[in-house]
């Protein structure tokens, strides 16, 4: 135990001597090269996160918020759906609820222009959703997603609201002929619905929830009109699904049990659940993050093995002429190691520095646009955590090893290289 | 003290091989002053550094203190090393990154509980004339107050045997002097063994006995000039 303990004073003396005495220059080049590689690991995890983190987010926002209670198998609506959401709404960790109708419309735009009953306007099938605006407000954003006109009150019944997916215009994302072309607010569309009913609205708002698999592909209006078209004896009490909005922290997996016992029969899930292709592009981003991270990491040992190697090798004759004067192997061996730990958290720090100073706030304050939303950095603490580890681990090989092959070397050769 | 028994040492293979050692024997007794001299290439450094612990013989037997010394592992050996003996190198030895005070102190941190060998360190190298250079680097300082350093660096842990190759074959004749003049008074003041090897005839008249190689055998071990 003190020879250990001698060792690893003798260890951290030579180690922090080489260190002050050493070059300035190369100290900062080292650290340097040690903060952008943990950058690298963590920058691009980061923007991958990101987009995981955006893209789950807006699934919960602008589709299925947290919960989706969907009617039993063998049919098509819940029945009683009023007296569920005033049920759901009273369990512990449930936030809000809202009910959809949904109905598949026909929609033309400008068909009042046409000169003759064959000339072809623009239109498209898409899902209409009949809304409580006010209980939509609670569980999805679409209310705060307008980026034309205004959203809809409880009591419209010849308004709609368009997604931008089926307006078209400027900020689509879809092609321009499968879009009404970029109608806006205060035109008139006319939507048939499956049972044959013709109505006409007058746009009343577009919004764009920047998640252009589904929500920007939905028109709404209220329920009251859905009601209306679908038949109010029948479908008053109707509604084709309930979206659950949780608490902050509310376990979703425990909600989900307890809401069975309140709609039975009904299948509720989790949006998870019913994010498939979502769920796949993320499993494939997360193999990417990983493969880049891996190789991120790899490249770094390799880097730092490179630079200590180097500073190894200038210093063969010095670590022979310790072993001559019998500084234990291993106290010369720690003296690298130690430095190797010096590098690797000094670059670390840094690293975490300008992530957490300069990099983070300014993604912050300049987001990424990207089509399915604004994307600023998302730092998982385990990912750092595991970057950290993983820098350090591959620092202390890269001080191991190269220190090691010439510390196998006799003195000899060490110092005379004969 | 020391006894060195029919030592071998072979460099190369096959067709290469060069003889440099072809059974020496040797005994060096405690407190002597010994010089080993002989032509280039005779073995005399080989020899050295046998002694010294830093090669290995290809064959034969070396005894220190009654200890089989072959049979010691390398991590007994740098004990050895660091604890019972002190080496003096030809050229320059001294760690750059360190100043003179912690290069003649550094065998010294590894003897953990050993204290106030900072002022050990101080008081040596004021024995050898250099207690003004103490917070000084090595490339601060002459090569002969280098070679003194090495020698107060390879006395910090009190060693009972001293081994010196060439130490002033690099010095100017004023600091060669001043360093041989160093292992008189370390010799006969404290009765440190002391083995040199040098190849300067007149550093004979410092040593108690010179040992003479000629081709990787002791020639003469008792006398002051060869048969």
């Amino acid at each position: 135990m003190r020879r250990f303990l001698g060792n690893l004073k003798l260890s951290f003396f030579l180690a922090f001597k080489s260190i002050k005495k050493g070059n300035r220059w190369a100290l900062a080049l080292i650290i340097v090269v040690m903060a952008f590689s943990f950058i690298n690991l963590i920058f691009t995890t980061s923007i991958i996160s990101g987009v995981m983190t955006t893209m789950d987010s807006q699934m919960v926002n602008a589709v299925f918020s947290n919960l989706i209670i969907s009617p039993p198998q063998d049919k098509y609506y819940i029945e009683h759906a009023d007296e569920i959401e005033a049920k759901v709404v009273q369990v512990a960790g449930i936030g809000a609820v809202s009910s959809h109708l949904i109905a598949s419309g026909f929609i033309e735009s400008g068909w009042k222009e046409k000169a003759f009953p064959w000339e072809k306007v623009k239109s498209g099938t898409w899902n209409v959703v009949g809304i409580d605006p006010e209980r939509e407000a609670g569980v999805t954003t679409i209310g705060h997603s307008m980026i034309q006109g205004t959203y809809l009150e409880k009591n419209d019944t010849d308004k709609i609201i368009l997604g931008v997916e089926i307006a078209g215009g400027a900020f689509a994302q879809t092609s321009n002929f499968l879009t009404l072309g970029g109608i806006g607010v205060g035109d008139k569309v006319r939507v048939t619905y499956s049972n044959g009913i013709v109505r006409e609205y007058t746009i009343k708002g577009i919004f764009r929830a920047r998640e252009t698999m589904q929500a920007d592909h939905l028109a709404f209006v209220s329920r009251r009109e859905m009601v209306s078209i679908l038949g109010r004896s029948q479908f008053y009490n109707r509604a084709s699904e309930i979206l659950v909005k949780t608490n902050a922290g509310a376990s979703e997996n425990r909600l989900v049990s307890d809401l069975q016992a309140i709609a039975p029969g009904c299948e509720i899930r989790s949006w998870k659940d019913y994010g498939g292709t979502y769920r796949s592009v993320i499993s494939t981003f997360e193999i990417i993050s990983t493969i880049i991270g891996s190789t991120g990491l790899l490249v770094a040992a390799i880097v730092m093995f490179i630079i200590i190697y180097i500073n190894v090798l200038s210093k063969k004759r010095q670590i022979g002429i310790l072993r001559a004067i019998g500084i234990p192997r291993q106290a010369v061996l720690g003296s690298y190691l130690v430095q190797a730990l010096i590098y690797a958290s000094a670059g670390i720090l840094l690293g975490w520095l300008l992530m957490r100073l300069v990099i983070q706030p300014y993604f912050i304050v300049n987001p990424i646009d990207f089509p399915f939303g604004y994307l600023s950095l998302h730092i998982e603490s385990g990912r750092l955590i595991g970057s950290a580890i993983g820098l350090t681990a591959a620092a202390v090989l890269a001080g191991l090893i190269p220190s090691w092959s010439v510390m196998r070397e006799s003195i000899i050769k060490a110092i005379w290289g004969v | 003290m020391i006894a060195v028994r029919n030592l071998h040492k072979i460099y190369g293979h096959g067709r290469g091989m060069v003889y440099a050692l072809k059974g020496v024997e040797l005994d060096i007794k405690p407190g002597e002053f010994v010089a080993i001299m002989g032509r280039s290439s005779s073995g005399k450094s080989t020899l050295l550094r046998i002694m010294g612990l830093l090669d290995l013989p290809t064959r034969g037997e070396l005894f220190i203190d009654g200890i089989d010394m072959l049979k010691l592992s390398e991590s007994e050996k740098a004990r050895f090393r660091l604890e019972k003996l002190g080496y003096v190198f030809q050229e320059q030895s001294l760690i750059t990154e360190l100043t003179v005070l912690e290069n003649v102190y550094l065998p010294a941190v590894a003897e953990l509980g050993r204290n106030g060998y900072k002022k050990h360190a101080e008081d040596i190298l004021e024995v050898v004339g250099l207690s003004d250079k103490t917070g000084h680097y090595p490339d601060e300082i002459s090569g002969g107050e280098q070679q003194r350093v090495a020698i107060a660096r390879a006395l910090i842990n009190q060693p009972r045997i001293l081994f010196a190759d060439e130490p002033t074959a690099n010095l100017d004749e004023e600091s060669a002097r001043i360093v041989l003049d160093l292992f008189c008074k370390l010799n006969r003041q404290l009765r440190q063994t002391i083995v040199m090897v040098t190849h300067e005839p007149e550093d004979k008249k410092y040593v108690d006995r010179v040992i003479w190689i000629k081709e990787g055998l002791v020639e003469t071990a008792y006398s002051d000039s060869p048969v």
